[in-house]
């Protein structure tokens, strides 16, 4: 029997980080900002959609999107054949297909728009989508998600996993029948998420569907707001969050020894934690275009969290990934090999969480700076963005508080 | 001068909102962990499961790589002891108290759990 964890699945969880290793983290965060603030451009040089080199080619996509149908449909197969014990299921959604999105779309862009195959649908829509819809239904999905994952009773289970499966593929068919592929854009939990992280990936891709080259800080400006998309962006960051202090003893008793029950405790703790960080984003926006007197800021800054989202999203799935990787392969492809569990030390996935989590804290900042001096009155960009690096240090020294307490 | 003042304040806000715990580092200063009998030094925990409830409550035990952990464990109600990672597994039986041990060879944390009432008993940290 293989055990199941916060994570969905898994059998260990990482040490907590080194208090130096904390300190080092948290120190450069400051620096960086400090350093940001008084000696990054005064004119915005970034030019989001618009930047980067055209890439003449086109990726297979259809090819793609029936390969991973295929995969789709065998990963259904062991849920609904093969028996509980060891089943390979629960590795390949949540370790292969969940985590591996995240470096998948880093290096490659936006992979689940190639490769979803609800793309296989005709893109016939019926009806416009409503502008106001936005991202709001992504944001659900992965909340939806992020619940069955972290707080639901038995996230591995093949009851749970073929409920939440019914549940997405009828949404999501429901959705691309309604309103076209249009619906996928901005819809689908699982390709909004790999976009928004492929928009940190040297290759990507404009609106007009142009394959580009181009610096991570203009794949980010691309973001366009829409309305869910702070929402989306929030989710991730305090679902990933919650991911980490779950495991802390005290949460630990308070789930097991609370009145409300665990699932009842973990739901609150879940939306509290993604609460928690929409309202430090909104205040401290609120506080920006105040100081910076500039009105509806809100919406267009989320793009500055992504980095950190990733950082978070790195920092808590790198191990899992690699040792729990190989257990999906082992099981999915029935090797005979055993999980090595030493393939990474404790010092090497600390470093990586630090170096991770630091990492989207400077590239935030960057993304946020380069934004208030196109947004901002020029006379007062420079103490309208405090309250961003204020927030921005607060997500980074509570990500490793998190690493190191949790 | 603005500027400075501007710092200043950040430097106060960021203190404020992230101060770090000194819990789990130091040995002693965390979570309560029981220590029955244990053979010189050795990692052990007694715990005992009654209506539910878990005693001592769930906390951690620091256990060095390539310790022994003992774990003795009474419940009042039939269940299944596991130990993740190292997947060990043994039947509890109702009022008697079950011993386990085995050398933590791999760093990280580890959940001890029931099967059926799905509790968590403490995790072990492996260092």
């Amino acid at each position: 029997m293989t055990g199941v964890l916060a994570h969905g699945v898994g059998s260990r969880s990482d040490l907590p980080i080194p208090l130096f290793y904390a300190y080092a983290g948290a120190f450069a965060a400051l620096v960086v900002s400090f350093l940001a603030l008084g000696l990054l451009w005064a004119d915005s040089r970034f030019s989001g959609d618009r930047a980067g080199r055209a890439l003449p080619w086109r990726p297979p996509a259809r090819a793609a999107r029936v390969i991973t149908a295929l995969l789709a449909l065998y990963t259904l197969g062991w849920l609904l054949l093969a028996p509980a014990e060891d089943n390979a299921a629960p590795y390949l959604i949540y370790v292969v297909f969940w985590v591996g999105l995240v470096p998948a779309s880093l290096l490659f862009g936006p992979v689940w728009r190639l490769a979803n195959p609800f793309r296989l649908l005709p893109d016939r829509p019926r009806r416009a989508l409503p502008e106001r819809l936005g991202y709001w239904p992504a944001a659900a999905g992965l909340t939806a998600f992020t619940w069955m994952e972290l707080v639901s009773p038995e996230p591995a289970a093949t009851a749970t996993l073929l409920i939440f499966l019914l549940l997405y593929g009828t949404a999501t068919a429901a959705g691309t029948l309604t309103y076209g592929h249009a619906w996928l854009d901005k819809g689908d939990p699982f390709e909004v998420y790999s976009t928004l992280v492929g928009h940190l990936s040297p290759l990507g891709r404009r609106a007009d569907g142009t394959l580009v080259v181009r610096s991570p800080f203009n794949g980010l400006d691309a973001i366009a707001p829409a309305p869910g998309l702070v929402a989306t962006v929030c989710v991730l960051l305090g679902s990933t969050g919650y991911d980490g202090f779950s495991g802390a003893p005290f949460w630990v008793d308070a789930l097991q020894t609370g009145p409300l029950g665990r699932a009842g405790l973990g739901t609150v703790g879940l939306l509290t934690a993604i609460g928690g960080v929409a309202l430090l984003y909104t205040a401290c926006l609120w506080a920006a275009g105040l100081i910076g007197g500039t009105r509806g800021l809100t919406p267009r800054f989320a793009h500055s969290l992504v980095p950190i989202a990733i950082g978070y999203l790195v920092a808590h799935y790198f191990s899992l990934f690699v040792i729990e990787g190989q257990r999906a392969a082992i099981l999915a492809l029935g090797l005979a090999s055993e999980v090595n569990a030493d393939v990474v030390g404790a010092g090497t996935i600390a470093a990586v969480q630090v170096l991770a989590i630091v990492t989207g804290h400077v590239l935030g900042v960057v993304a946020a700076h380069d934004r208030s001096v196109r947004l901002l009155e020029p006379a007062r960009a420079v103490a309208g963005q405090i309250p961003l690096f204020v927030l921005m240090v607060c997500y980074t020294i509570g990500g490793l508080t998190l690493l190191f307490a949790a | 001068m603005r500027r400075v003042a501007a710092l200043v304040a950040v430097v106060l806000l960021v203190t404020g909102c992230g101060s770090l715990p000194e819990t789990h580092h130091r040995p002693g200063t965390g979570h309560e962990v029981a220590t029955g009998a244990p053979a010189a030094g050795a990692p052990h925990a007694e715990i005992t499961i009654s209506g539910g409830k878990v005693t001592p409550p769930s906390g951690w035990l620091e256990v060095k790589r390539g310790q022994t952990v003992t774990l003795t464990v009474t419940s009042d109600v039939a269940d299944e002891l596991h130990v993740h990672g190292f997947d060990i597994a043994r039947e509890l039986e109702p009022g008697k108290a079950a011993g386990i041990s085995f050398e933590a060879d791999m760093t990280g944390v580890f959940q001890v759990e029931t099967h059926e009432s799905k509790l968590v008993l403490i995790q072990l940290a492996v260092t």
